[in-house]
């Protein structure tokens, strides 16, 4: 049986990255990941057999813990997950006929880090908030409860969507206050999509190294004043993967 | 698991992890991510099958509806202040990620947040950090 095998694209590296001995990649058992260099640019790659499937838990983990890991020593362009190519020879074409573009990224992207802020509603803090600013809400809250579901049904409906209603409205207006707030202190910002119903902000920074401490500072202060009723959580530092989609190489 | 530094309600308000803490997180972070090098641009690119991986899409419906009306019901059983259990295992492990720990890397403040799972499932995050160290051109180049 022979096996065929490809080479996994993690992202594109300066060409003084080096992976460390341990580091490795995906796959069961996971590759070892090394770098294919070509000029001032590299790819952090590893072997794969093409005949497997990849995107298993542990795949996507290794995939991110590399770019993460790599994204605090030096900045790195992240390949879409799952991209293969035949070998070396065409990681060398693919860096030769992008070098520059790539390397003029990495030079942007230098000193720089992303950061996800991620919060999430207390159900019941959100709820009694909802209840409280808005009476047709209680109104038909009075109305319902203790009630069997059956009987209230249409009651039920309306008062979740108020409530659904309200929580879309406040997270367009918290996220929008967390971009302002932490605009000036970032050198970008993104609202991502939520990834829950309770979700209040989801937002990736990217952020300079030298303003980190600032930056975070600044995060606790936002779920400070939002304690109870937010779960506020800081995701980082990551490769990234928000602001790399304006360098795609389509087109 | 060192549950130490702060208690409750005197911790931070937020919680850190060096990367993600969950699956969810993964998936949310890096997919459909990253620069697309697609066949059109090198020959080269292998299609490889990859499992399929739902991130999740967040749609109101009816019974998005019935569930916060259910919150509403759960308002008068539960006494204020008392969380349920996700809640209660998020606001710990916040307590003990926060603070200062703060600008550090991500290592030991990763392997702590991993503590805490999103519903959709877990791994360990636990494995090392696989970190490629950067050779600075001054340095000696040894080949590997």
């Amino acid at each position: 049986m022979s096996e065929e095998r490809g080479l996994f694209i993690y992202g594109i590296v300066p060409s003084d990255v080096e992976p460390t001995p341990d580091a490795s990649g995906v796959g069961d058992p996971p590759g070892e990941v090394t770098v294919v260099r070509h000029g001032r640019v590299a790819a952090l790659v590893s072997e794969v057999p093409l005949q497997g499937a990849l995107g298993r838990p542990a795949d996507l983990t290794a995939y991110q813990e590399l770019l993460d890991g790599t994204a605090t020593v030096a900045p790195v362009l992240p390949v879409r997950f799952g991209t293969v190519v035949t070998g070396p020879d065409a990681v060398v074409d693919l860096l030769d006929a992008h070098g520059d573009r790539f390397a003029a990224v990495l030079d942007e992207l230098e000193g720089q880090v992303q950061y996800v802020v991620h919060g999430r509603y207390d159900e019941s803090a959100l709820v009694q908030r909802v209840l409280d600013d808005n009476p047709s809400a209680a109104d038909l809250a009075d109305q319902v409860r203790g009630q069997p579901e059956e009987a209230t049904r249409g009651q039920r409906i309306r008062l979740g969507e108020i409530i659904s209603q309200a929580v879309e409205l406040r997270r367009e207006s918290e996220n929008r206050e967390l971009l302002d707030t932490l605009g000036p202190l970032t050198v970008a910002g993104v609202a991502r999509p939520p990834s829950n119903e309770l979700d209040a902000v989801n937002v990736a920074f990217l952020v300079d190294a030298d303003r980190e401490d600032e930056f975070v500072d600044a995060v606790e202060d936002f779920a400070e004043q939002r304690r109870g009723l937010v779960l506020m959580r800081l995701l980082g530092p990551l490769a990234p993967y928000d602001f790399v989609n304006a360098h795609q190489l389509a087109g | 698991m060192t549950i130490a530094t702060n208690d409750g309600q005197a911790g931070g308000a937020l919680q850190r992890s060096g990367s993600s803490s969950g699956l969810a997180d993964v998936v949310e972070t890096v997919l459909d991510k990253g620069v697309v090098i697609d066949a059109q641009i090198s020959v080269a690119v292998v299609g490889i099958q990859l499992l399929e991986i739902n991130a999740r899409v967040v749609v109101a419906s009816v019974e998005t509806y019935l569930r916060f009306a259910q919150a509403v019901d759960r308002l008068d059983i539960t006494p204020r202040n008392q969380k349920g259990l996700p809640d209660l295992v998020q606001g710990a492990t916040g307590a003990v990620t926060a603070g200062k720990a703060a600008s550090g890397l991500g290592k030991t403040v990763g392997a702590i947040g991993g503590a805490v799972r999103d519903a959709v499932g877990e791994l360990g995050t636990d494995r090392e950090r696989e970190r490629p160290r950067r050779r600075r051109r001054s340095e000696e180049q040894h080949d590997e």
